[in-house]
This record gives C-alpha cells, sequence and structure tokens, in this order.
C-alpha cells in the first residue's frame, strides 16, 4: 500500500501497524478505566477519537513527521506530559518571517490548510503539502481500520 | 570626460574608478561598437568580438561591475543602480540585455543571474533593479540552490559560452523566455514550481479533483477532504463508543504470552497458516514501542480459528471472545 514518488516520500505503513496501535490504545483506555465508570457516550467517543489520533501519529512514524511530532505533542500536553523529541536539523528558510508578517490577510486556503494538519503552523507553504499528503493518506487509512472494527462489532 | 570612439581611451576611461557608472557604460559600448549612437544597434555584434582576453584587459584589476542598460531608457536606469566599486577577484559579469546589477562579493564567491536572453531584449524594458548589494548573501544563498537546479556554470576561471557571446566568469540562470530575469523572480520560480509539483502530487491522493484546475480550487477540495476525513474518524469514534461494551480483553497479556510460546521469526514461513496466530519480528522500524511485543501477522489467507487455538484461551471468560474474534475476523477479512 506504500506509495512512493520520486521527489516526495509519502511512504505509509501498512494497514496492520494502524490496527495494532489503535487496538492497543484502545486497549489502554480500557484498562485505565474501571468499568463500573459512569462515562457517557460522548466522553467515551471523546476518549476514542484522541486515542485514534495519538495511535495514528504513532503508527505513521512517530518523530519523523512534522504533523505527528505535533500531534504527540499537543496530546502530550493535554495530559502534563512533557514529551521531547530530538531535534531535527531545520533548513533555514526564508519564508517563515515572511508568513509572519502576513497574518493580517483574509484567512485564505493556504493558512486554513494549516489549521488542519496538525504542526502546519510554522511551515513551509512545500513543506505543507507533503505533509498534508502523508496526513492524508494516514487518515484514511486509520478510518478503514477504525470502519472495519465497527463492522466487526456491530451486532450482525 | 570626452567620450571618443578609441578604444584605447575608452579602455583607460573603464578604468579609472571614479567614472560615473554611465560613463563607464558609454565608454563600455563604445569600445565595443565604436559607432556607438543609438544603444542597440549592432550591439550584439560588437560585443561578440570580446574574448575572454579581451575583457580581462579592459576589465583591469579593479574589476568593475557593469551594469550595462541597453535601451532607450538608459538614463533613468543609472541613479537606480548601486554600483559597488570594491575590488573583486574572479568573477567578473557583464549584463547584456536587463539592467540588472551586479553584485559582488569580496571573497569571490558570489554568483550573478545573468539571462541571455536576446529575445528578451525587445520584449522587457522594464527597469528591475534587483537590490543584490543589499540581499547579496541570500541571494548568493539561493543562487547556489538554485545553481543546482538550473544548470548554472560556476566559473572563476574559464570562459562559459552562451549563445550568442563569449563572456567570461559569471554565472548564468536560464531564465525562460519572456520572463523576469532578476534573482528574487527566478527564486520565486522555483519555489512555485516546488509547490504546485506537490499540488499534482496531492491532485492524485484527493478522489475527484481531476477536473479541477487551479490552485485556489485544488486547495478547496484538499481542505474539504482533510475535514471530511476528520469528521469521520469523529463520527466512527462515536460509533465504536456506542458499539463498545468495554470487554475485559487485555492485549498486552496476550501479546506476552504469544511472545512467550512461539518464537520470534523473522521471515514468513508457511506453517504460520495453520496456527491461529503468528508472531514475527516485522521489520518496519515504524514505531519502537512495538519492539518488546510480537506483531500480530494479518494474512488474508489465514483461516482463524480462534476459539480453537491455544493462545487464545485465556480469551474464555466471558463475551469478550466473541467481540475480539469478529475483530480480528474483520480485520483479516478485510485486508
Amino acid at each position: 500500500m506504500a506509495s512512493s514518488d520520486k521527489t516526495i516520500n509519502t511512504d505509509v505503513p501498512e494497514k496492520d501497524v494502524f490496527a495494532i496501535h489503535f487496538l492497543q490504545s484502545l486497549s489502554n483506555l480500557t484498562t485505565q478505566n474501571p468499568f463500573n465508570s459512569p462515562d457517557t457516550t460522548n466522553y467515551r467517543a471523546r476518549k476514542i477519537k484522541k486515542a485514534a489520533y495519538v495511535s495514528m501519529a504513532k503508527a505513521a512514524g512517530g518523530s519523523s513527521r512534522l504533523w505527528s511530532r505535533a500531534l504527540l505533542g499537543r496530546a502530550a500536553k493535554e495530559n502534563n506530559k512533557i514529551v521531547r523529541f530530538a531535534r531535527r536539523k531545520r533548513k533555514v528558510t526564508w519564508k517563515i518571517s515572511s508568513k509572519r508578517r502576513s497574518d493580517q490577510r483574509a484567512p485564505e486556503a493556504t493558512d486554513r490548510l494549516r489549521n488542519l494538519v496538525p504542526g502546519g503552523g510554522t511551515m513551509e507553504t512545500s513543506k505543507l503539502m507533503e505533509e498534508t499528503a502523508h496526513y492524508i493518506k494516514c487518515l484514511s487509512m486509520q478510518v478503514k481500520v477504525m470502519q472495519c472494527l465497527v463492522d466487526g462489532l456491530s451486532p450482525k | 570626460m570626452k567620450m571618443n570612439g578609441g578604444a584605447i581611451e575608452a579602455d583607460l576611461l573603464l578604468n579609472c574608478t571614479d567614472m560615473s557608472v554611465l560613463e563607464r557604460q558609454r565608454a563600455h559600448l563604445k569600445y565595443l561598437n565604436p559607432g556607438f549612437d543609438s544603444p542597440l544597434a549592432g550591439f550584439f555584434s560588437g560585443s561578440s568580438v570580446i574574448d575572454g582576453g579581451v575583457i580581462d584587459g579592459f576589465l583591469g584589476t579593479d574589476g568593475l561591475n557593469l551594469p550595462m542598460i541597453y535601451g532607450e531608457n538608459t538614463v533613468e536606469g543609472d541613479p537606480r543602480l548601486s554600483i559597488s566599486p570594491e575590488t573583486m577577484t574572479g568573477t567578473r559579469n557583464f549584463k547584456k540585455r536587463k539592467f540588472d546589477t551586479e553584485t559582488k562579493d569580496c571573497d569571490g564567491k558570489k554568483k550573478m543571474m545573468m539571462n541571455r536572453h536576446e529575445e528578451e531584449v525587445e520584449e522587457e524594458e522594464k527597469s528591475k533593479i534587483t537590490e543584490q548589494n543589499n540581499g547579496s548573501t541570500k541571494s548568493i544563498k539561493k543562487m547556489k540552490n538554485k545553481a543546482k537546479k538550473e544548470e548554472n556554470s560556476c566559473s572563476n576561471d574559464s570562459s562559459k559560452v552562451t549563445k550568442e557571446l563569449q563572456k567570461t566568469d559569471y554565472i548564468h540562470v536560464r531564465a525562460r523566455r519572456g520572463q523576469a530575469t532578476d534573482s528574487h523572480s527566478i527564486a520565486e520560480r522555483v519555489r512555485r514550481e516546488k509547490i504546485s509539483e506537490r499540488m499534482k502530487f496531492l491532485q492524485d491522493l484527493v478522489p475527484g479533483c481531476d477536473k479541477i484546475t487551479g490552485k485556489a480550487g485544488m486547495l478547496d477540495e484538499i481542505i474539504n477532504y482533510v475535514q471530511s476525513l476528520q469528521r469521520q474518524i469523529e463520527f466512527l469514534s462515536m460509533k465504536l463508543a456506542v458499539v463498545n461494551p468495554r470487554p475485559d480483553f487485555d492485549i498486552d497479556d496476550i501479546f506476552a504470552k504469544e511472545v512467550a510460546s512461539t518464537p520470534m521469526t523473522v521471515v514468513p514461513s508457511p506453517e504460520m497458516v495453520n496456527s491461529g496466530y503468528s508472531h514475527e519480528m516485522v521489520n518496519s522500524g515504524y514505531s519502537n514501542e512495538m519492539a518488546s511485543s510480537g506483531y500480530l501477522h494479518f494474512n488474508p489467507m489465514q483461516q482463524v480459528d480462534t476459539t480453537t487455538s491455544d493462545p487464545l484461551s485465556c480469551f474464555n471468560n466471558g463475551q469478550a471472545p466473541s467481540m475480539w474474534d469478529s475483530h480480528v475476523q474483520n480485520l483479516y477479512g478485510s485486508l
């Protein structure tokens, strides 16, 4: 299922990697909370969603992608844990300073994309596109895994 | 200073450092084309005479930057030109068509953007001056990047033969016909091309984007797709929360058991088809935390008979196993 481009590498691991991570995180969820918990469906849904994102980020190559690092960092912050990744060498870009300057514009398409993709706030536009491509692939993979689970669990 | 037609005088004039820019240009033009009246006429033919030796000669050692201004509006161009009279070793540049200024870098590692398209002269009379002296280091870096992409020749020693002219010691970037030629716009163009290349890649990724052309529409589509995927995840997690009756299975337990019982094999072997679960160290390198536990090998050809195989005996307490079976069977079936 991995596809490769000559210049851009957007390989995504196979579906089972995503499945394993997701199932693991789900089991973590169930073991965390005792079973007599008065959880509402909403609460559980939110927890499951968070678990889905975190497991997706881990499955997609925890620190080798900007968006996954941003996601995991965000999740860790919510849990009040500090997660630090090894600092990767960043190319000096000239674009960043110009982006800050032009923040007063009406939010255009690239800005909206930045809001959607985790960690997209401080990327160059070309880098943003790469991350978006990888993010889309991982998202669709995660959706497939979850769909399978739901189909399996739902009463026949 | 009087402008004579003599080449030698022009030579002397050029070697003077206290000349104004315009005078230097005129002198150079005179040198190239003794009958200098109209700036454009016969220029190319005249300049083609120059070869490396000649240029070395009349440029002298002070390494003038001669911004060449072609076309009628030579006069206005001058005040905006910034000539840096520092000496330079090595690269000397001629701008034949546009009036770009030439940057100098004292340690000789500057590169110049030169554009050698004849056609551009007629088309572009715009006075685009690049602030190269100010942003010289920046443009150097950009140009260095571009040098790899655009077949620049960085020659401090040899002369590069262009289409029409024989000159020495400069870098040129092929600006395309009918396009702007200063370094910033070329850098911009490279960046834009990168972005459009990635957009094409995204276009293949997002379904239903073949008909849409244009960056804005594509971006909207991409945003919509990402949003829809995120909403799908949210919806599915809600569904999972509803459907999932909190089963009492412990995955880590299973993994630990299976790791202990079955040996780790790296190569998938046919025997695994018969057993319910098989473990192998998947050489994926995708996640480090899985290194300690085994990977489930999701082989779509496997007949999963989970209730009878040993590793799952720990499940046989409560309804959880059936849920787990159906999980697994589904995953097997759809992979």
